[in-house]
């Protein structure tokens, strides 16, 4: 089967002013459907980076990124587009949700661009997936009602409502309760079963990794070591040490 | 199409969440929509219902629908206004029975009225003359019947007065010397006043009436100057035909000229503006400023000037005092101004100090205790007028005219401009343009065959006159030709005899001969365009120069004033719209670049460009709508609440815009729609640069942090 995400050599720089600043220097990655990536790194390395050319948000400034089979570079605004609202989800780092909208309605925003559900079929989408992350109470919540946590969880909902078949994460569990971290992975299994559903997650959390298939580690926009496949020795060490 | 309709449900919702987030800017920009369409309509509305009364006060004061002149004249016909004395050069058209058949041809022509435009300057009430006039036909009278006491007292009467006169105009004299540098009163004036004002001057009278009078006339009245240039624009027409068809006119003092006679019809406006006493018409003037337009005299530079003129008229009123009168005055002003004051002079100028505390009392006893001894009209209702005009070659001819009465139209009793004309038969007014009328033959050539002059066809003779104004004496001019001194001498009050003779002329006179226009009445108003058409179509058919011109044009620059006003008003909305869509604009396009990330966010989550632009323009039509639909219906109230409350016309000039002392504006679906329209047309423009920065927006920008 063909990787879903199929990255060859791509490199970013953001240009600010005369500064250049090489955000992503070289890097290649295949990850095959229903694979769960999770990628490591510092501060600064360049995971969100990495994501926003995954997510279709951004093209590389040299190499190749394939999604889904298309290379990104190479299509237009709107096929773009349409590949982020119909193929991949989207947790942002800082949320992003809709400030005007209340919860119900930034969660079911996807499925209204998208056209294709009846409105009974969205509320029963919307609803199941906001128990799922435990915001029944809040369903008619706007944005800055709610706690950095829930908010968290609003984003995870709003990416996972159109069942992608990638689904990208910016630090998904960094605000969450070990509980409710712990629902987020189990729903992500439940899809990846259901779905088969891929998953991209950049984080630093080793409860996380510990659930990949498959772990990146970015440093100043490398790969900093080869492509493992599970969590190694020392990481399921810091796992244990986390725990404690 | 459910999809489309969610879609459209959350850009809705995006949308107006955004509205109310931002409060002020909507409001900013809402104040702004709204306050257009409240222009709009309110302006719009206006404009419509000043443009309907404008054109009943036209079209029913004298213009008719459609006004009918020579295709061949240089000038445009302007029924309205040429307040100059060089009346608009239009060519005559010969025969009006044929022009009248030719326009009744047309069908929706309903009534054709003959007219001809024209205006003199007439000298009227020089009160000095007139007590001159009288006193010299006593002395005359007395000669005849010399033990007549009851001459002999009129004779009293009469030469006490014109002595007052003399006192008056000598105080007038020496005032003025005192007040100007000497040097600016001619000392012979100064004189001759010293001579009338000598008691032996009064003493020697008795002796020699004749020789003392003709000092008088000829020395003293020179130097009174109270007598008046009336300026009269009078349209000639068929008096009967004329009121059938303006059936706004009425008659306000004595009666219409009756059918076949020569006459003359004050307007009511120019009779009191012009004709009445200075006195009287300040204390009108200011009696309607106070109880019609509820001013105050203080602080209305209008008002205040009246009243200040007012003041220094009280010669105007001594001129007209004779000894019995001067008691009577002197009496009636000591006990009412409490004063031991005995110079009448004094007690006037006293009186005639008004102000907002004196003023009601003063008016009421000035009209119900002095008015009754004082001739308040310079020319009075069954006076003759005796007219001298131009002709259209230059020279001058006259006519004497019974003033019958005066007219107003209906609801335009105080407008200037529907006042500006009087009325004269067309006979008369033929006959002071120089045309032939067959009265005026027969009368030139009797004329003719007692002086024996040759034959002169008129084109010849006015040549001649150009040439020679003496030598053409006895030309069809019959009478001959004045110079323009006497041409301005003006009003006989002795000349009935004379007009007698020529009062009366044969009814095809007024359904033939000559005109110079003619007004055009039609059934169906909204066929103008067409009816204009058909009317030259038949002048051309019938071998008539005919050219048909609507009431706008006709009635010159005030028939384009609602046009002026139409275009002021949409520069003026154009401007407040355009400065609107600046503001709307920058409003927006600040808005938008606050709203980046949010933009970013949902572009990043898969909205289309699209999406972003119809969300930020339905952003724009709601406000639009919303606060265009507040402000129309605002202005719809006001315009509703004007209907039934009516706007009162600041000023007389109003009132023919007005078409009345109020106007009642009303409201009209399609103007509703203009302003709804414009407004919406404006606030989506206004959004289509912010949106274009909005489509823009890049899905990256959903990544920077939000600080
Ligand atoms: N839009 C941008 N313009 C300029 N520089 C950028 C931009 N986005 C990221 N960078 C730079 O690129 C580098 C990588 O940033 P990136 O956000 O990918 O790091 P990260 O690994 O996600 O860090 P963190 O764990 O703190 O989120 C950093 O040096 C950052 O300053
Ligand atoms: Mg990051």
């Amino acid at each position: 089967m063909k990787a879903i995400v199929s990255i060859e050599n791509a490199t970013k720089d953001y240009r600010l002013g005369k500064v250049v600043v090489n955000a992503l220097r070289g890097v290649s990655i295949d990850v095959a459907r229903g694979e769960f990536l999770s990628i490591a790194g510092p501060s600064g390395s360049g995971k969100t980076t990495l994501l926003t050319l995954i997510g279709c948000v951004d093209t590389p400034t040299t190499g190749t990124v394939e999604v889904a089979g298309r290379d990104t570079a190479k299509l237009s605004e709107r096929e773009l587009t349409s590949l982020r609202l119909n193929t991949i989800g989207f947790i942002f780092q800082s949320f992003n949700l809709v400030g005007v909208l209340d919860v119900f309605r930034n969660v079911e925003l996807p499925l209204l661009l998208q056209r294709s559900l009846s409105a009974g079929e969205r509320s029963k989408r919307v609803l199941s997936l906001l128990e799922r992350v435990g915001l029944m109470e809040h369903v008619r919540h706007r944005p800055n009602e709610l706690s950095g946590g829930q908010r968290q969880r609003v984003a995870i909902a709003r990416a996972l409502v159109t069942r992608p078949e990638l689904v990208l994460a910016d630090e998904p569990t960094a605000n969450l309760d070990s509980v409710t971290g712990q629902n987020i992975l189990d729903l992500r299994k439940e899809l990846n079963r259901s779905e088969h559903s891929t998953f991209i997650f950049s984080t630093h959390d080793a409860r996380v990794m510990s659930h990949a298939s498959q772990i990146v580690r970015l440093a100043d926009g490398k790969l900093a070591e080869g492509i493992s496949t599970g969590p190694t020795v020392s990481e399921l060490h810091e796992v244990s040490s986390a725990k404690a | 199409m459910a999809g489309f309709l969610d879609t459209f449900g959350v850009v809705a919702q995006i949308a107006l969440r955004n509205l109310f987030a931002s409060r002020w800017k909507t409001l900013i920009v809402g104040g702004i929509i709204g306050f257009g369409a409240f222009l709009v309509v309110l302006g719009t509305s206006l404009l419509d219902s000043v443009d309907r009364a404008m054109s009943r006060s036209i079209i029913g004061s004298i213009a008719g629908n459609i006004q009918v002149y020579s295709s061949e004249s240089k000038d445009d016909l302007d029924v309205m206004g040429g307040f100059s004395f060089d009346a608009n050069q239009i060519e005559p058209l010969q025969d009006f029975a044929r022009v009248k058949r030719t326009l009744l041809s047309v069908p929706n022509v309903s009534k054709v009225v003959p007219m001809g435009i024209n205006g003199a300057l007439v000298l009227s009430g020089n009160t000095v003359d007139q007590a001159l006039a009288r006193l010299r036909e006593t002395v005359n009278k007395q000669k005849a019947a010399p033990n007549d006491s009851a001459l002999a007292d009129a004779y009293a009467s009469e030469k006490d007065h014109v002595r007052q006169i003399v006192s008056v105009l000598s105080g007038d004299v020496e005032k003025a010397r005192k007040l100007h540098d000497e040097k600016a009163i001619a000392a012979e004036d100064i004189s001759v006043m010293k001579r009338a004002s000598a008691a032996e001057f009064w003493a020697d009278f008795d002796a020699d009436p004749f020789d003392h009078l003709e000092f008088l006339e000829n020395r003293i009245a020179p130097l009174a100057t109270d007598a008046d240039m009336l300026f009269l624009r009078y349209v000639g027409t068929d008096p009967k035909a004329f009121a059938q068809s303006f059936d706004r006119l009425t008659i306000v003092d004595g009666q219409a000229i009756p059918e076949g006679k020569r006459g003359f019809l004050f307007s009511k406006y120019t009779y009191e503006e012009q004709a009445k006493l200075r006195t009287a018409r300040a204390f009108d003037k200011i009696h309607d400023g106070l109880k019609v337009r509820g001013k105050k005299i203080k602080g209305d530079a209008d008002l205040e000037r009246i009243a200040r003129e007012c003041g220094n008229q009280a010669k105007e009123l001594m001129l007209q005092l004779d000894a019995p009168k001067t008691r009577l005055f002197r009496d009636k002003l000591q006990a009412y101004l409490k004063s031991g004051e005995s110079d009448v002079r004094k007690l006037l100028d006293q009186f005639l100090r008004l102000n907002d505390e004196n003023f009601d009392s003063r008016h009421a006893f000035f009209y119900r205790e002095l008015a009754p001894s004082l001739e308040l009209y310079r020319v009075r209702i069954g006076d003759t007028l005796t007219i001298k005009a131009f002709t259209r070659s230059g020279y001058v001819q006259s006519a004497n005219l019974k003033v019958y009465g005066t007219f107003a139209f209906k609801g335009l009793e105080k407008s200037p401009q529907a006042g500006a004309m009087n009325l004269m038969d067309l006979v008369s007014f033929r006959e002071l343009y120089g045309f032939m009328t067959e009265d005026k033959q027969r009368e030139i050539s009797a004329m003719r065959a007692k002086s024996g002059a040759k034959e002169v066809k008129r084109e010849d003779a006015e040549a001649e006159l150009f040439g020679n104004a003496e030598a053409s004496a006895p030309a069809p001019a019959a009478a001959a030709p004045d110079d323009l001194g006497t041409a301005l001498s003006g009003l006989s009050r002795t000349g009935s005899a004379r007009a007698a003779s020529t009062a009366a002329y044969a009814a095809d006179q007024l359904t033939s001969g000559v005109i110079l226009n003619a007004a055009v009445l039609v059934h169906d108003d909204k066929k103008l365009p067409e009816t204009i058409a058909a009317i030259e179509a038949a002048g051309k058919r019938d071998g008539l120069p005919l050219k048909a011109i609507s009431w706008q044009k006709a009635a010159g620059l005030i028939g384009q004033f609602a046009v002026l006003m139409r275009v002021v008003l949409f520069t003026a909305v154009l401007i407040i719209f355009v400065v609107a869509l600046v503001i709307i604009n920058n409003a927006l396009v600040m808005a938008t670049l606050e709203r980046v990330r949010e933009l970013g966010t949902l572009r990043a989550i898969g909205a289309q460009r699209r999406f972003i632009l119809s969300m930020l323009v339905l952003e724009s039509m709601v406000v639009g709508l919303v606060f265009g639909a507040l402000g129309t219906a605002l202005g719809a109230a006001l315009v509703l609440f004007l209907g039934h409350q009516g706007i009162p016309a600041a000023n007389d000039v109003f009132m023919f815009f007005f078409s009345g002392p109020r106007l009642y504006p009303a409201l009209s679906g399609q103007n509703l729609g203009i302003a709804l329209g414009i407004v919406l047309i404006v606030s989506v423009i206004s959004s289509f640069y912010p949106a274009f920065i909005a489509m823009r927006v890049s899905p990256r920008e959903a990544m920077q942090s939000e600080d």
